[in-house]
C-alpha cells in the first residue's frame, strides 16, 4: 500500500519529465531506507539501457526490488496513471479550445514553446555526452542521424539500427 | 483505426527509442506522414499537452492515442508507453552488472545520440507549421534558449509562453 501511495502521490505531483521524478524517488528511498545505494545505482543504470521512457523503466526496477513483479506494476501504474487521466482532460478541453481566437493565440503561443524545447532538449542529450576530450564524436553521431533521417530518407527504426552497429564497433578508449 | 493496430503502432515508436520524446520521429512518420492519421499541429498539441502536466515527457503519447480514437486509444496510448518499462526486469536478471560493460554503453550512448539527431529533424517540420511571425519565433527562440542553457522546469516556460500570446492577441 505505501509503494501504491508514494509512486501515486510523485505521478500526481512531479512536474519537469524523468529526470526530476527520480531525484523525488530518489530522495523517498532513502529516507524510507526502501533501496540501497547499490540497488539505486543498478536500477538508474539499467533504465538507461532500456527502451521507452526510461523513468518508467527505473520505477519497475524501483517497484521489483521492493515486491517483485506486483512492486513493479505497482510503480508503473500508480506513476502513469494519475498523469493520463490529466493528459486525456487536457487534450479534450485543447480541442474545444481550437474555434476561439483567443485560445487559438494562446494555444500557437505555447506550441511555439513546445518546438523551442524540443530542439533545446536535443542539444542537451547531446551536450550530456561531450566532454573536452572528446566532444566531435557525439555531436557528428547526432549530426549523422539528423542527416539519414532528413536528406537520405532513411526510417527512425534504420537510423536506430544503425547507431546501434555503430555503437558496437567503435568503443571509446 | 483499430484499437489493437493503433497499440501496435504506437508500441513501435516507444520500442524504439530511448527517451521520452526519442518516439516522436516513428511516431511523426507513421501517423503524419504515412497513415495521414494527425497533422503537425495536432502532434505538437499532443507535445505541448503532455508537458504542461505531471509524470513523464513520452506522457504525450496518450494524447496521441486520444487524439487518434478517443478514450480506447488514449488506453493503447498508455499502454504503449508503459510496456517497454517492464523490459527492465528481464534485463535486469540477464545483465545485472555486467550493464557496465564498455560495448554495452557505447550501443547506450551512440543510440541516446542518435536519437537525439531525430529529435531534432523532427522538430524541423514542427517549427514550419508552428512558426507563424515574428512571436512565435521569439518563443521559439526563447523556449530554446532557456531549456539549453538554464535548469527552468518546462512548466514555467508553458506558463511563460502562454502569457506571451496572452499578451500579444491583446495588443
Amino acid at each position: 500500500m505505501d509503494t501504491a501511495r508514494l509512486f501515486l502521490r510523485v505521478g500526481s505531483t512531479a512536474f519537469g519529465g524523468g529526470d526530476p521524478t527520480i531525484a523525488v524517488l530518489q530522495r523517498e528511498f532513502y529516507r524510507r531506507e526502501w533501496l540501497s545505494p547499490d540497488q539505486f545505482a543498478i536500477a538508474f543504470g539499467l533504465a538507461r539501457l532500456t527502451p521507452g521512457t526510461n523513468v518508467l523503466a527505473f520505477c519497475a526496477a524501483a517497484g521489483w526490488y521492493l515486491m517483485g513483479v506486483l512492486g513493479a506494476i505497482t510503480a508503473v501504474l500508480g506513476l502513469t496513471i494519475p498523469p493520463s487521466i490529466l493528459v486525456i482532460w487536457l487534450t479534450r478541453a485543447w480541442e474545444f479550445g481550437v474555434d476561439y481566437p483567443l485560445a487559438r493565440a494562446l494555444i500557437g503561443a505555447m506550441v511555439a514553446a513546445a518546438v523551442g524545447t524540443m530542439i533545446g532538449a536535443a542539444v542537451m542529450l547531446v551536450r550530456q555526452q561531450c566532454s573536452k576530450r572528446s566532444w566531435l564524436p557525439p555531436i557528428l553521431i547526432a549530426a549523422g542521424a539528423f542527416t539519414l533521417f532528413r536528406v537520405a530518407g532513411w526510417s527512425p527504426l534504420q537510423v536506430i539500427a544503425a547507431a546501434a552497429v555503430t555503437g558496437f564497433f567503435w568503443v571509446r578508449q | 483505426m483499430n484499437v489493437v493496430v493503433l497499440y501496435l503502432l504506437l508500441l513501435k515508436a516507444t520500442l524504439t527509442s530511448f527517451s521520452g520524446l526519442g518516439s516522436l520521429p516513428m511516431i511523426r512518420s507513421d501517423f503524419v506522414l504515412r497513415y495521414h492519421l494527425l497533422t503537425d499541429r495536432q502532434l505538437n498539441t499532443a507535445v505541448v499537452v503532455g508537458r504542461l502536466g505531471p509524470g513523464p515527457l513520452g506522457i504525450y503519447v496518450v494524447s496521441v492515442g486520444y487524439m487518434v480514437a478517443g478514450v480506447p486509444g488514449a488506453c493503447a496510448g498508455w499502454l504503449a508507453m508503459i510496456t517497454p518499462a517492464f523490459l527492465i526486469i528481464p534485463i535486469m536478471r540477464f545483465l545485472g552488472k555486467r550493464s557496465e560493460h564498455r560495448r554495452i554503453k557505447s550501443i547506450t550512448r551512440t543510440v541516446l545520440l542518435a536519437g537525439a539527431g531525430l529529435m531534432a529533424a523532427a522538430a524541423v517540420p514542427l517549427a514550419r507549421d508552428a512558426i507563424t511571425g515574428p512571436m512565435t519565433l521569439a518563443i521559439v527562440a526563447a523556449s530554446f534558449l532557456l531549456i539549453a542553457i538554464t535548469r527552468v522546469d518546462t512548466l514555467w516556460i508553458m506558463l511563460g509562453a502562454a502569457i506571451a500570446g496572452l499578451l500579444s492577441f491583446q495588443l
